[in-house]
């Protein structure tokens, strides 16, 4: 790995849900948040500032969102301040820029803050926010949005390699269990059996309601800082390791398989070389479950299990917690909803507080000493991989 | 939901103040002219690309699924169809591209339904079948509108047809009937 190494040293989220609050109200609750969590962190001494929105143009009617944003958390930014748009993805991407300037010596400290507000009076208007992720003038006429994309991923791989409805719903059991014990998750308060899981409404077949993420409101954010100073920063560290990321085709007559996702293959596998470790080696993963299908296709992806067997490995409990490998012991974006830019950025205060042992003991991973996040943008056309490592202060 | 619902949802709500007895009467304004009619839909949230010369260079696609037929560009050099239809080409980034029909028939690969969460202006067709489209004899699968039979009686490997559509305001786009 080239360059300084860099470590995220603290980390908040807002409560994450339908909210009656703008956009700017979000920014300042992050901003205010981060501030309480990371006390030893001056807002002088933030040089650069990347905000992960993946549309607030079209939810908030506002673009020009970074200096917005730095004004409304009370930084100001004297090294680099951008926006970074990857849809689903902006957050992670804002943190992979952030690193990319610590690590060239561009930034010292850096905030990455990730902000979305989905939840409109019209939701047909947010729903053709939602639609212009895809190519929209050749998919969009059709009606292409998410679900009925993956509805179609899970309606091959349920062809292909016999995985099951009750199968899908495991995901959505695990993740909206783990929510439970997250108070800023929008759902924290449902349980779903999986029988209750199979009887709710078809919102794309067959992807029910339980299979699919939300339209939600929320803002998370980081502070990330080079290795000189990560010492003037008491409590844990989770350091940048490793990171991946590859870009495959984006209008839908390129899907491929749709079953098979070679864009996470390589962007793990490359994050993972990084890091020196092997998926094996991996305590916990956030992985990227905007329906429920997506986090049994990641599996087989990222080598966790053979491909076609997703469905197994999820109903047999090993992606639980006493199994193989905990994924998404913060609730998942099922459970916590998918504020789209907030999502990849709140995945890595999950890392922070797992890595600190602060998290409610209902889904705190025993010692993690490793830990991916991945997050896919669009029609799983992008796939984007962090891997990071636990550290102690002194 | 219509745009009358719409609206009427997000109203505000400006309370009546009845006017005083001795206010003076409020100043006559000539009567607003209207210069034109208001468009049905904000052109950022029309789904329906450009479609005529002065918007895109691809305007021979519609004029030609205007007339029944479904086409796309292709790079000779290459001995590459590409769709969506394209200015240059993506391997050897020429844009001396020629114009193909593609085949009119195909077999679904895919399909799902969109049952709730449409789109703008897509609300009324709720429900509506979508899906993946391999035509034949090509090695290509489009994407689009199943049409023609409910979205729980289609089946993979259904044999579909390509027929275009006229949009309420006199464009075009393609579609799939589901042939039986």
């Amino acid at each position: 790995m080239n360059g300084r190494a860099v470590a995220i040293v603290g980390g908040a989220t807002t409560k994450f849900g339908v909210r009656a609050a703008t956009w700017s109200e979000l920014a300042q609750e992050a901003g205010a948040a981060l501030f309480r969590a990371v006390p030893d962190l001056e807002p002088k001494e933030v040089d650069s500032l990347f905000v992960g929105a993946a549309m607030p143009e079209r939810f908030a009617f506002q673009s020009h969102v970074a200096p917005l944003a730095a004004e409304q958390m009370g930084i100001r930014p004297t090294r680099v301040i951008q926006r970074t748009e990857l849809a689903c993805a902006s957050g992670q991407s804002a943190i992979r820029s952030a690193y990319a300037a610590i690590a060239t010596g561009l930034s010292d400290v850096a905030v990455a803050v990730g902000i979305e507000k989905m939840n409109l009076p019209s939701m047909s208007e947010a729903n053709s926010a939602m639609a212009c992720v895809m190519d929209r003038a050749w998919d969009g006429p059709a009606g292409a949005t998410a679900p009925p994309f993956f509805a179609m991923v899970a309606q091959r791989h349920m062809l292909e390699h016999g995985t099951t409805e009750d199968q899908l719903a495991a995901v959505s059991e695990k993740n909206h269990r783990f929510a439970n014990a997250n108070p800023n998750a929008q759902f924290h308060e449902k349980t779903f059996s999986r029988d209750k899981l199979l009887h709710l409404p078809l919102v794309a077949p067959p992807l029910r309601l339980g299979d699919c993420s939300s339209m939600t409101d929320g803002a998370a954010a980081v502070v990330l800082v080079a290795e000189e100073l990560v010492h003037r920063f008491s409590g844990a560290r989770a350091w940048i390791r490793g990171t991946g990321q590859y870009s495959d085709f984006h209008n839908l007559a390129h899907a491929g398989s749709l079953t098979d996702w070679p864009g996470l293959r390589r962007a793990s596998a490359e994050a993972l070389e990084m890091a020196r470790i092997g998926v094996h080696d991996l305590d916990f993963a956030e992985l990227h479950d905007c329906f429920s299908i997506s986090e049994i296709v990641e599996y087989e992806a990222l080598g966790l299990c053979p491909p076609g067997e997703g469905g197994r490995f999820v109903a047999e409990g090993r992606s639980d917690l006493g199994g193989d490998v905990v994924v998404n012991p913060r609730g998942g974006l099922l459970g916590c909803g998918h504020p789209l830019g907030a999502t990849g950025i709140a995945q890595a205060v999950e890392v922070f507080e797992q890595f600190a042992g602060t998290v409610p003991p209902a889904r705190q991973v025993p010692e993690p000493e490793w830990a991916l996040v991945h997050n896919l943008s669009g029609s799983a056309n992008v796939h984007s991989v962090m891997v990071y490592r636990r550290g102690r202060s002194g | 939901m219509s745009r009358e619902r719409r609206r009427a949802r997000t109203a505000v709500v400006i309370p009546f103040v009845p006017e005083s007895p001795d206010a003076p009467p409020p100043p006559t304004r000539p009567p607003v002219k209207r210069k034109r009619a208001v468009e049905a839909r904000p052109f950022l949230l029309d789904f329906f690309p450009l479609e005529t010369e002065s918007g895109t260079r691809l305007a021979r696609f519609f004029d030609r699924l205007r007339e029944g037929r479904l086409s796309t560009t292709r790079c000779a050099r290459d001995d590459l169809v590409l769709w969506p239809p394209r200015t240059a080409c993506p391997r050897c980034h020429t844009e001396e591209l020629e114009w193909v029909d593609l085949p009119d028939r195909g077999r679904l690969y895919a399909f799902s339904a969109v049952l709730a969460g449409a789109p703008l202006g897509m609300e009324a067709d709720v429900p509506f079948a979508v899906g993946l489209v391999d035509l034949d004899g090509l090695p290509l699968r489009l994407f689009g509108r199943v049409e023609g039979l409910p979205w729980n009686e289609l089946e993979i490997g259904a044999p579909v047809r390509v027929e275009p559509y006229d949009t309420e305001d006199g464009r075009v786009f393609y579609r799939f009937r589901a042939t039986g």
